[in-house]
């Protein structure tokens, strides 16, 4: 597979790009830009970020774990008070939300660490430091025989430079 | 509407360039102004050492007020950790677009402050090696925490806090170091390349990170306004006079934000003159914190009058003798402080001259960090010197090493902040570009 790199100046030129490749039947498209963009994100139409469940995940577990640490302890140590029972559910509410969002917060980043980061660690072939300033990269991976046209498509959508990406 | 007089980046190169200027090299004045805090740090320690080598003797505590300056300076500086999470978080989820400019500058706030915040409960317990009491584990004692105490309410709070705050700043500042990486020249490149974690803003990786930075908006909103809440249980579920009220919670939330954003005003002024940045940190910017704070000064103001009203209309004696000992007892000059301060001194920013006025909301600024220290201590220490029993009311002066400490933590504020400066872009390069990009997108008519 072959890795050709068009550059762009404006997320607006980017959108058009991606939308040029996916009518011409192109679906590895990668995109570096300096700033999320929603034009962008709905262009390439990859879907929610599975983030989302590991957050739930993360609450659930944590305020569970919280009211249970406490009600746990309760009982291990009983101490009559009043004659009302040894776990106080209401006072438990607060250390509960407290490891709900904890551990939503946890579960979340880490989440971020594997999927936006250890996950797409590789195949930045393409890269270059103007990314994080003022440039946009839309990467087209395909056979040698379609790069040529890709590579029109990409001059075409308004890229300031294509090019091959030898990886 | 006013003619606009500051510099507007023309692109987001130029934007790149201004805020990653800051990162060069410092001036000698720098140098000198860090030499400066941390030696006032350093001195902060030497009294937190003797103090933990003679013990509590040396402050001014004694019964019966046993929460002083130490307590007061920790609710201090969780008050003014409050501002970040409020604009980062609160203010992105209602799309208030001024925040980008500032959202950096707060967020470092937040993490400093409630990093001193978590000091102030271990130096006030004197025997500060046994902070871990508090912590709910398997011991040899078979003894737990007491999960029904405000105190204990307040470890997690706290704690959750500060990593949640720091997770948040990380992850918004995660774009911004790679920015940095490509950029820099010198030996923090190696440090911006590790700390980037292999960022390359590739879709996939900015698809993660804006849900990351929704759902972490979404979970700080809630928690923001549960911290200030506990601290302020910490006062409200006692029986003492002038505490044992329901109002405190939305009072003290207020209160925190009220302080948070003055804070910001009074460090972000000095940065924005001493590296340019007024092109970034605009007129529109002040003028919007500066409702911030006319909002929030309107329900301290409100809470002042309302703990009067209640404590007159409760008919209790012992809430209209509290109520009258802060007023006119002899601690009197520190309310009068406080209500200057906090009621008084952001009245003229009713005004937009004075809210777009930078040097007016300095110097207001500094009156509202002071006024809402004073705040605390009216309410710690009126509160504990005169309880139920006149046999049993007291006086509290702080001492000399409490007030060594006071300084050594504003002086470790500036120290980190400092630091910061020069360490990572003190304005969220990634989200002003964003909005650059956002307001020449409409000029052309795309959405």
């Amino acid at each position: 597979m072959a890795q050709v790199l068009g550059i762009l100046k404006t997320p607006d030129d980017t959108v058009s790009a991606i939308e040029s490749l996916k009518t011409a039947g192109f679906t590895e498209l990668e995109v570096y830009s300096p700033v999320p963009h929603h034009g962008i994100e709905d262009a390439l139409d990859r879907g929610p970020s599975i983030i989302r469940l590991f957050t739930l995940i993360g609450c659930l577990i944590g305020v569970s774990f919280g009211y249970f640490l406490q009600i746990w302890i309760a009982y291990d140590w009983p101490l009559v008070i009043g004659g009302k029972p040894f776990a106080s559910i209401p006072a438990y509410t607060i250390i509960g939300f407290e490891l709900n969002i904890l551990l939503g917060g946890l579960f979340t980043v880490l989440s971020l660490m594997f999927f936006g980061m250890w996950k797409t660690r590789k195949g930045h072939d393409a890269y270059q430091p103007g990314f994080s300033g003022d440039l946009f990269g839309c990467v087209v991976s395909c056979h040698g025989d379609q790069v040529a046209r890709a590579q029109d498509l990409l001059k075409r959508s308004g890229c300031t430079e294509v090019r091959v990406v030898e990886s | 509407m006013a003619a606009v007089t500051e510099p507007v980046p023309q692109t987001p190169d130029q934007i790149n360039d201004d805020i990653l200027r800051v990162l060069e090299p410092p001036t000698p004045l720098y140098v000198l102004g860090v030499l400066f805090c941390a030696t006032l740090v350093g001195v902060g320690l030497v009294a937190f050492l003797y103090q933990t080598y003679w013990g509590m003797g040396p402050t001014g505590l004694t019964h019966p007020v046993m929460w002083g300056v130490y307590i007061t300076t920790f609710v201090f500086w969780v008050g003014i950790a409050h501002a970040g999470t409020l604009i980062s978080a609160i203010l992105f989820l209602f799309r208030a677009k001024w925040r980008n400019a500032v959202n950096r500058g707060a967020e470092s706030m937040t993490v400093f402050a409630v990093l001193i915040a978590a000091m102030f409960p271990l130096i006030h317990i004197g025997r500060v090696y046994k902070f871990y009491f508090m912590v709910p584990y398997p011991n040899q004692r078979g003894l737990w925490p007491n999960f029904k105490s405000p105190l204990v309410w307040d470890l997690f709070a706290i704690n959750t806090y500060m990593i949640t705050s720091i997770m948040f700043f990380f992850v918004g500042l995660i774009p911004d170091l790679a920015a940095a990486r490509d950029r820099v020249r010198d030996w923090r490149r190696h440090l911006y390349r590790v700390l980037a974690l292999g960022w390359r803003g590739s879709s996939e990786q900015w698809r993660h990170w804006s849900r990351t930075v929704l759902h972490l908006s979404g979970l700080s909103t809630p928690l923001v306004l549960s911290v200030h809440s506990v601290v302020s249980w910490d006062f409200a579920t006692s029986l003492v006079p002038g505490w044992h009220t329901t109002i405190f919670a939305p009072y003290f939330v207020a209160g925190a934000i009220f302080s948070g954003v003055a804070m910001v005003i009074t460090v972000l002024v000095p940065v924005r003159k001493a590296f340019g940045l007024e092109a970034y940190l605009r007129k529109e910017h002040f003028d919007n914190m500066g409702k911030l704070i006319l909002l929030t000064s309107s329900i301290v103001g409100y809470s002042y009058g309302m703990e009067y009203f209640m404590a007159w209309y409760s008919a209790n004696p012992y809430e209209q003798m509290s109520f009258w000992f802060r007023g006119f007892g002899y601690h009197w000059t520190s309310t009068w402080i406080m209500i200057s301060c906090n009621v008084l001194s952001p009245l003229p920013l009713w005004f937009k001259w004075c809210r777009t006025n930078i040097a007016w909301m300095w110097v207001t600024s500094i009156f509202i960090n002071i006024g809402m220290w004073f705040e605390r201590y009216v309410i710690i220490m009126t509160g504990l010197s005169h309880e139920y029993d006149p046999a049993a009311w007291g006086y509290y002066v702080p001492s000399v090493v409490e007030l060594t400490i006071l300084v050594a933590s504003f002086a470790l504020f500036l120290t980190m902040f400092l630091i910061f400066l020069r360490l990572a872009p003190v304005i969220a390069l990634q989200e002003v570009k964003e909005l650059w990009y956002a307001d020449r997108s409409h000029a052309k008519g795309h959405h």
